[in-house]
């Protein structure tokens, strides 16, 4: 079919290519023979429909190619299609083939796995019963096991408790024993204790008897003692009044004298008086002379100053060359003069005057010039302002034409690409965005302008301030200059006023500031030693401060030592009242201090010691006295101790109080006899005695003997 | 033991007011002990500012010392506190013997600015060490206290402060006839501390 294809396109080619060759020699002889164009249009014309018809020939043999191509493809596709189908469908089967193996497998497995679970329960159940009878099992042998240990521990305790009933069965017995030991000692203690109560019980009899004289005596000696004490005062009182009045004729002397030596000086006071008067008289004369004789200076010295004024004046005249001779003439020139000086004067004034008027316009004209100075100052900068407007308008009006011009373009731009409705949306924004933009530099640049004429402005005042300022500096030194060639006498006598002005001020400023300094100085002591603003501070302390706890302590100490005090003095007010024979009651009263153990022991020492004392004083003294006693009666003799080794004895039958012998212990330990008034009486039994036979007792006792004779005869 | 209680970069208002604080505690036991109104036996050495300072073991004393010390802390942290004054009584006589006065001025814009300021501790400390030292090389020129005394603490404050609960308003216990004595200062550049010594002259008592 191709190939027919193929060969009717060739011979439609040929024939269209032999009737293209045909037109074209008859292409030459239409030029000659105009109505032919006409058939040759119409040929030509049926050429191109025969070359359409070609065309389309050729176009449907094309396609039909195609169409049987395209079937033939399809009818392979459908076999192979058909081949795959089969060949699924055969996998298919073999698949559910083996699908239903694998359920009858499964349902086996199921099966079996059935059975499993069941045999699996029933072991279970098995199992849990076993363990039920294990654990029964378990808990009987535990209590067992307990009731066990519960008899062993009894055994052992109850073994533990005879071990110790045994143990306390030994002690009580050995204790038992001591106990009856200690008892037998105990009674014997008790009878030797009560052999020994006995006795102290009458040694205490016999000792307070011996205490009830002891006292007596005791009482005595001090009243001994007192009176001895009063004698002693009054032996003083007496020495004291006898030396007193041993000086009584001396002082009568002393003042006689003195009597005499006042009435002297009495007289000398009046005399000294007088004279001190006169003295006092002469001294004022005296200061007044002084005085007259420096007036007298004084007026020498001013006649002398008068009298040369006096001659200058006379001289004046021949001096001035005026024709002065009297103080007239005098009084004429000086008129003279002076109505001269009344007229220079006005004239000075008036000059003054006319000076002051020329300034004060001159003054004038210079400030009009200022003024008009000024005006075309701002006029220049006003001209300049105008220009630099001018020159920003134009700048702007560039810009303007600049942005104008951009526009444009961009709306050219835009309108040649307008073919599409989607970009008028962007072209809008884009519009949009475009005016802000512009607005926004059009505001920027009208504040730019705006700040631009304000500094312009600022600096055109500031140009006319300068030209002010400069003009004025110039008009004060042409003033300067004026004033100090013209120096009149009124701003000297200002200059002058305002200077002691400032000298005084001055002054007072030093003034202030010494008050100053001192009232700093004593603001500083103050806030040394503490002060302060009571408007600005406030002063605070710790409520419970250690010095209002120290006062408190203080206080209740204070308090409690005048309640000691108090009792104290009752306490000795009793005393003294009661005596020292009370004295269990000032120990009551002492007691009802709250006293230590130690105190109270340590008393009861004391007084038991005292009490010792007393009572070995006691007894000493009786049995001394009773042996003394005795001694006088048996022996007749009363030894008496004089100083450390002398013995006195006075004899029973002595004659004469004072008749008594001296003896002296020696070094040796040998009595001596000293030399009394009664021992020169005896001089023979001494001899025969001492001297002899040596023999103290048997001298004593012949002088016995002998005064015991010459008593019983007279 | 030196609590950093200020960082060591500088001094923040709070480490001040702590410096000042701890500079009073340990100046006023020093005080008590050279002038002996508490026997030496109740004080316990210590060792602060690289010296050796006495420090009591009273628990009253401590304990007062501490309320009136936090106290003042605070005081300074809010730097409403001017002057503290250290008064010295006879407990015979009521008579005021000896003042130690400690002027403190504070810079206010401190509490408004939360910036440390630059000053070391160690410079702190030494002029805190001078100043104790002197404190205690008074003693040779002030006069005996034989009579047995008491001391109190008082404290200058603002005038618009509000008075805590254990404190109460008191009068300045100024001495009749004082001689007065300027010792050193020191500052830890918030707070400045003066001090001075007042006492009753000895021909007058």
């Amino acid at each position: 079919m191709d190939l027919e294809d193929d060969t009717t396109i060739l011979t439609t080619l040929k024939s269209f290519n032999s009737f293209i060759s045909q037109s074209e020699p008859p292409r030459g002889a239409i030029l000659t023979a105009p109505p032919t164009l006409q058939s040759q249009y119409k040929r030509s014309f049926e050429l191109l429909e025969a070359a359409e018809k070609v065309q389309s020939k050729t176009r449907f043999l094309q396609l039909d190619q195609e169409k049987k191509q395209m079937e033939l493809s399809h009818k392979k596709a459908r076999l192979e299609l058909e081949k795959a189908a089969s060949d699924s469908a055969r996998d298919l089967e073999h698949e559910q083939g083996r699908n239903q193996e694998l359920y009858a497998r499964i349902k086996r497995l199921e099966e079996s796995e059935a059975q499993a679970m069941e045999r699996l329960k029933e072991q279970q159940e098995t199992q849990r019963s076993l363990r039920k009878a294990l654990d029964s099992l378990n808990k009987s042998l535990e209590e067992k096991e307990d009731k066990l240990s519960t008899a062993n521990q009894t055994i052992s305790s109850l073994q533990d408790e005879i071990r110790d009933l045994k143990l306390k069965l030994q002690s009580q017995d050995s204790t038992i024993s001591t106990q009856g030991l200690e008892k037998e000692e105990l009674q014997e203690k008790l009878l030797l204790q009560q052999r020994k109560y006995q006795d102290v019980s009458q040694l205490c009899q016999s000792l307070q008897a011996a205490q009830s004289t002891c006292s007596e005596h005791v009482l005595k000696i001090k009243e001994l003692e007192r009176r001895l004490v009063l004698q002693e005062q009054d032996m003083s009182i007496v020495k004291m009044v006898k030396s007193e009045a041993a000086k009584v004729p001396e002082l009568e002397k002393e003042l006689k004298r003195l009597r005499e030596d006042n009435a002297f000086l009495r007289e000398n006071r009046e005399n000294c008086s007088l004279l001190k008067e006169e003295a006092e008289g002469l001294r004022r004369k005296l200061e007044r002379a002084e005085k007259t004789r420096e007036e007298l200076l004084c007026l020498e010295l001013d006649k002398e100053k008068l009298a040369a004024k006096l001659e200058a004046w006379e001289n004046l005249g021949q001096s001035s060359g005026l024709n002065i001779k009297s103080p007239e003439d005098l009084f004429r020139e000086v008129m003279q003069i002076q109505q001269r000086e009344i007229t220079l004067k006005e004239q000075n004034y008036m000059l003054n005057s006319r000076v002051r008027s020329m300034e004060r316009s001159q003054s004038e004209l210079q400030s009009e010039a200022c003024q008009q100075r000024a005006c075309t100052a701002e006029e220049q900068r006003r001209r300049e302002a105008q220009d630099s407007l001018v020159r920003r308008l134009q700048k702007r009006l560039l810009l303007l034409t600049k942005e104008r011009d951009g526009m444009r373009g961009i709306l050219e731009s835009y309108d040649s690409e307008l073919g599409a409705t989607e970009y008028s949306p962007q072209l809008n924004r884009r519009v949009k965005e475009a005016e802000d933009l512009l607005q926004k530099t059009q505001s920027h640049n009208t504040e730019m302008e705006a700040q631009l004429t304000k500094a312009q402005e600022e600096c055109g005042f500031l140009r006319l301030q300068l030209h002010t300022v400069e003009q004025e500096a110039e008009e004060l030194k042409r003033k300067q200059a004026s004033a100090m060639d013209s120096v009149s006498a009124v701003s000297k006598e200002e200059v002058a006023i305002l200077r002691q002005k400032i000298e005084d001020l001055e002054a007072e400023r030093q003034r202030l500031e010494q008050l100053n300094g001192e009232l700093e100085m004593r603001l500083e002591k103050h806030t040394l030693q503490g002060d302060f603003d009571p408007a600005k501070t406030r002063l605070l302390h710790f409520k419970m401060n250690p010095t209002a706890v120290a006062k408190q302590q203080r206080q209740q100490e204070v308090d409690s030592l005048q309640e000691e005090v108090t009792r104290l003095r009752e306490l000795v007010r009793v005393v003294q009242e009661s005596g020292a024979q009370d004295e269990s009651s000032v120990l009551g009263l002492s007691l009802s201090l709250p006293p230590s153990k130690e105190v109270l022991e340590l008393r009861k020492q004391k007084e038991s010691s005292e009490l010792k004392n007393q009572r070995l004083k006691e007894v000493f003294q009786k049995k001394i006295q009773e042996f003394r006693t005795v001694c006088y009666v048996l022996t007749g003799y009363q030894i008496d101790i004089t100083t450390a080794n002398q013995y006195r004895l006075t004899s029973v039958y002595a004659e004469h109080m004072d008749d008594s012998l001296l003896f002296k212990k020696g070094s040796s330990g040998s009595m001596q006899l000293m030399e009394t008034e009664f021992s020169k009486t005896l001089g023979e039994m001494v001899s025969l005695h001492l001297h002899h036979q040596k023999s103290i007792p048997a001298f004593l006792s012949a002088v016995t003997l002998d005064l015991f004779s010459k008593q019983t005869v007279v | 033991v030196v609590k950093m209680t200020s960082t060591l970069k500088g001094i923040t208002l709070k480490g001040s007011a702590e410096l000042v604080a701890e500079f009073f505690s340990f100046g006023i036991n020093s005080i008590l002990y050279q002038r002996g109104i508490y026997p030496p036996e109740t004080f316990g050495r210590v060792t602060h500012y690289d010296m050796s300072l006495q420090l009591t073991t009273d628990p009253k004393l401590k304990n007062y010392l501490t309320d009136v010390v936090s106290q003042l802390k605070e005081w300074l942290f809010e730097c409403t506190v001017q002057r503290l004054v250290l008064v010295i009584t006879c407990l015979e006589t009521n008579d005021v013997l000896e003042r130690w006065q400690f002027d403190i001025e504070c810079d206010k814009s401190a509490k408004e600015s939360s910036a440390p300021r630059e000053k070391s501790i160690k410079t702190i400390q030494d002029e805190i060490r001078s100043v104790i030292r002197q404190i205690t090389a008074t003693v040779t020129f002030l006069p005996l206290l034989e009579t047995p005394c008491a001391f109190d603490l008082l404290v200058y404050t603002d005038k618009d402060l509000v008075v805590p609960e254990k404190w109460e308003e008191s009068g300045p216990q100024i001495i009749t006839q004082s001689e007065e004595v300027r010792l050193r200062s020191f500052t830890t550049s918030i707070h400045k501390v003066n001090s001075m010594v007042a006492y009753k002259r000895s021909d007058s008592m």
